[in-house]
């Protein structure tokens, strides 16, 4: 269609193509569904983001009432440990919302928009470990004092991130499988992030090691990290 | 919503209810386009055909995915695009190359043969192209040369008239690729005609921010 314009090059495309020839009847097998067919009931915009944050959110909620809070988290400014567990909390949020609801009035969530969101949220809470990364003196600890080097503390978080987000990561898989045809990859990015960012949320609260290199590498590096498996899964699930 | 987007979610809707007048009216409303989209995409009316029945098999069966008072057209194209890629990976899996005598590509190689499913008088010799009388037989060989992703963006948004935002969201992609796809197959498809594309940088591609596919120059067929 060229809704009304009538420029030469379109015209000739649009007459290639055949878009104003009619079509076929539809075929024997599609007219036979059709007479068949019975009501269906349609799904809700946030059904798919509800089911999958509800069957999410089981571990981290157990995690976080049974497993031992960081030693420091009293001596931490609170306002810091609020600003910082609602950047995690809001990145979790929009990239699981970018991933799997869609717009008003579209039927499909937007792959692409997804994929930024998810991007943008990242590279967020990247900024704020970098730079606004706050310990106690004295209180909060360092690897070493566990008898561990930063780089086992960073694989020791980065596994705590994919434990939380597996279930994001599955549960999310089957709902994109069913609901996004086209832009698999980038919508899986969009739901490994969230799920990377509810790992991110729990460690906060739970994760000793309060340095900068830490939460950079153990912490957002898990979050990149999932976001990538969650890209890779959903291309090899949805193909594209 | 425009009032054609509101006629194709009024007849989605009654579908989803179980009424079968309801599907026609829906397939009558956009088959058309659907089926000008697959022959863009795929080259050939029958293989095109074939793949918009294929198409509404799907949406049938995809029918309780729909969120009632969306826009179904883009959804449908996008199961469209799904379907058509799916068929063009089976060609390129069933490519076949026949040789009679020799190893391809030395002297002695053997005439190869390749089997892409695509009928020869739609690949016409680009040097011929010019000869062609037919505007549309020529614009037609000249989209098959376009690279995929840019042959999508092409027609979504400069043929079947679809916003960027929506052009992006039916092939999974960024509205920014969708922009410059769309301005390149422009450029490329002018030059294959035979046009240059004197005139075609500002006006071809939509300005950044906007979500609004917008009209190439107005130029007529050579």
């Amino acid at each position: 269609m060229t809704t009304g314009r009538d420029d030469g090059d379109e015209r000739a495309l649009a007459d290639a193509t055949g878009l104003s020839a009619p079509p076929p009847a539809p075929a024997p097998e599609l007219a036979r569904a059709i007479e068949n067919m019975r009501p269906v009931r349609t799904r809700h915009r946030f059904g798919a983001v509800a089911a999958v944050a509800l069957a999410g959110l089981v571990w981290p909620a157990i995690a976080l009432v049974h497993l031992p809070h960081r030693r420091d988290l009293g001596a931490l400014p609170l306002p810091w440990v609020i600003a910082a567990a609602a950047l995690w909390a809001a990145a979790f949020t929009a990239s699981l919302t970018a991933a799997l609801v869609p717009r008003r009035g579209d039927v499909l969530p937007a792959a692409g928009r997804a994929s930024r969101i998810a991007i943008a949220a990242m590279l967020i809470v990247a900024a704020f470990a970098l730079f606004a990364s706050v310990d106690a003196p004295g209180v909060s600890m360092q690897p070493e004092q566990r008898g561990w080097s930063p780089l086992r503390a960073c694989l020791h978080c980065i596994g705590f991130v994919f434990e939380t987000a597996a279930v994001f990561l599955a549960a999310g898989l089957f709902a994109l499988r069913r609901l996004v045809p086209v832009g698999g990859a980038r919508a899986g990015l969009a739901l490994g992030a969230a799920a990377g960012a509810m790992g991110g949320f729990v460690l906060h609260f739970i994760c000793p090691f309060a340095s900068t290199a830490h939460i950079v590498l153990g912490h957002v590096g898990g979050m990149a990290l999932t976001a990538g498996a969650g890209a890779l899964l959903a291309a090899a699930i949805i193909r594209r | 919503m425009d009032s054609e987007a509101q006629q194709a979610a009024a007849a989605m809707e009654r579908y989803c209810q179980g009424d079968p007048a309801a599907f026609h009216q829906l397939y009558a409303l956009l088959a058309p386009r659907v089926l000008a989209y697959l022959r863009g995409l795929l080259g050939d009316r029958a293989a095109a055909e074939d793949a918009l029945q294929l198409t509404f098999l799907k949406v049938h069966e995809a029918r309780a995915t729909y969120l009632r008072g969306a826009n179904p057209i883009p959804w449908i194209y996008t199961i469209a695009h799904r379907t058509s890629l799916d068929e063009i990976r089976k060609r390129k899996r069933s490519r076949v190359r026949l040789s009679s005598h020799g190893t391809p590509g030395g002297p002695d190689s053997e005439p190869t043969a390749r089997i892409t499913g695509v009928a020869a008088d739609q690949h016409p010799d680009p040097a011929e192209r010019h000869d062609a009388s037919n505007a549309a037989a020529g614009a037609l060989a000249a989209l098959a040369e376009l690279p995929e992703n840019q042959r999508q963006a092409l027609l979504l948004t400069k043929v079947h008239g679809r916003s960027i935002a929506e052009a992006a969201m039916i092939t999974g992609s960024t509205q920014g690729a969708i922009k410059q796809r769309a301005h390149r197959a422009y450029v490329t498809l002018r030059r294959l005609l035979g046009k240059g594309d004197d005139g075609v940088g500002a006006g071809a591609g939509t300005p950044a921010g906007s979500t609004e596919a917008k009209p190439p120059p107005r130029k007529e067929m050579a």
